[in-house]
């Protein structure tokens, strides 16, 4: 179901499933696009030699993967705030998912609390936050 | 709270140490949307009458310092989290302006010792002085062994 006013939330709710794509492909392209420099994000290789366990994806294109989701679950909200913990490196080529849940709704300001988690195949917590979103009344 | 932090904190909270002027590329915007996994109009098409940055697009903005020149070190730094507070959108297509400070300092203390936080906040503004939108970094260094 795709949310278009606040009352169409309800507390508690699970977001759909996303799948980001988090292959080395994409997470080198997003390093290219903001100039960071690192082999870590380009070689899986030298990433090892970095101590990783394979090259990562950048920490902030992780907190992009959040807002997508939010706004493919409600393309009208607007991002009031995310907070994110890089719990640990999220690994390119890796699969992972995100899970969302509800934990607030302020009707008479329009805003929706929602927790977000990171999890790789292994169901290991990779990253994790809380954004706030105001949705139409 | 420990002396040295209630120290640091009154000689650096709230001083902005950096400025800097970010031209707003839509080209790049875009891109960083689809990279995403965007699926909104609003940042993938610059003809759209709301086309913005996506909204954590600012936290891939940087000054030209992480922390003032004569910062304390504590240990080894490691990234802590991000955060960013949006009051309104990032319009590509103009400059914006990026003031740094430190927000926040403050320590944890568990088994292997000290850990002192520091939160890095650059503040943007647009041309008519109008704050769009905050980008924190959380940084953590643990302080090594007496």
């Amino acid at each position: 179901m795709t949310i278009a006013t606040i009352g169409d939330v309800e507390f508690g709710i699970e977001l759909p499933t996303f799948e980001p794509d988090t292959s080395l492909a994409t997470g080198t392209r997003f390093a290219d696009l903001i100039s960071w420099d690192g082999v870590r994000f380009r070689d899986h290789e030298g990433a090892k030699k970095e101590g990783f366990q394979g090259a990562i994806i950048p920490g902030i294109l992780n907190q992009g993967y959040l807002v997508a989701m939010i706004h493919n679950w409600a393309p009208p909200a607007e991002v009031v705030s995310v907070d994110t913990v890089f719990r640990a490196p999220v690994i390119a080529d890796d699969s992972h998912s995100i899970t969302g849940v509800v934990t607030d709704i302020d009707e008479e300001d329009g805003k929706v609390e929602i927790d977000l988690t990171v999890t790789n195949d292994k169901d290991e917590t990779r990253v994790f936050g809380t954004a706030v979103i105001r949705l139409p009344t | 709270m420990d002396a040295d932090i209630e120290a640091v904190r009154g000689k650096y909270l709230n001083l902005d140490f950096d400025e800097n002027e970010f031209f707003i590329d839509p080209a790049i915007t875009t891109e960083y949307a689809r990279l995403c996994g965007e699926t909104a109009e609003r940042f993938l098409d610059p003809e759209h009458p709301d086309f913005q940055a996506s909204p954590t697009y600012i936290a891939s903005l940087s000054g030209r310092r992480m922390l003032p020149k004569d910062f304390p070190r504590f240990g080894i730094g490691m990234d802590a989290g991000k955060a960013i507070e949006c009051f309104q959108p990032v319009r590509p297509g103009k400059p914006i302006t990026g003031r740094s400070h430190i927000h926040d300092i403050f320590t944890k203390t568990g088994r292997s010792g000290r850990m002192v936080f520091v939160v890095m906040r650059i503040e943007f503004y647009d041309q008519d002085g109008n704050h769009l939108a905050n980008a924190d970094s959380r940084s953590v260094q643990r302080e090594k062994s007496q």
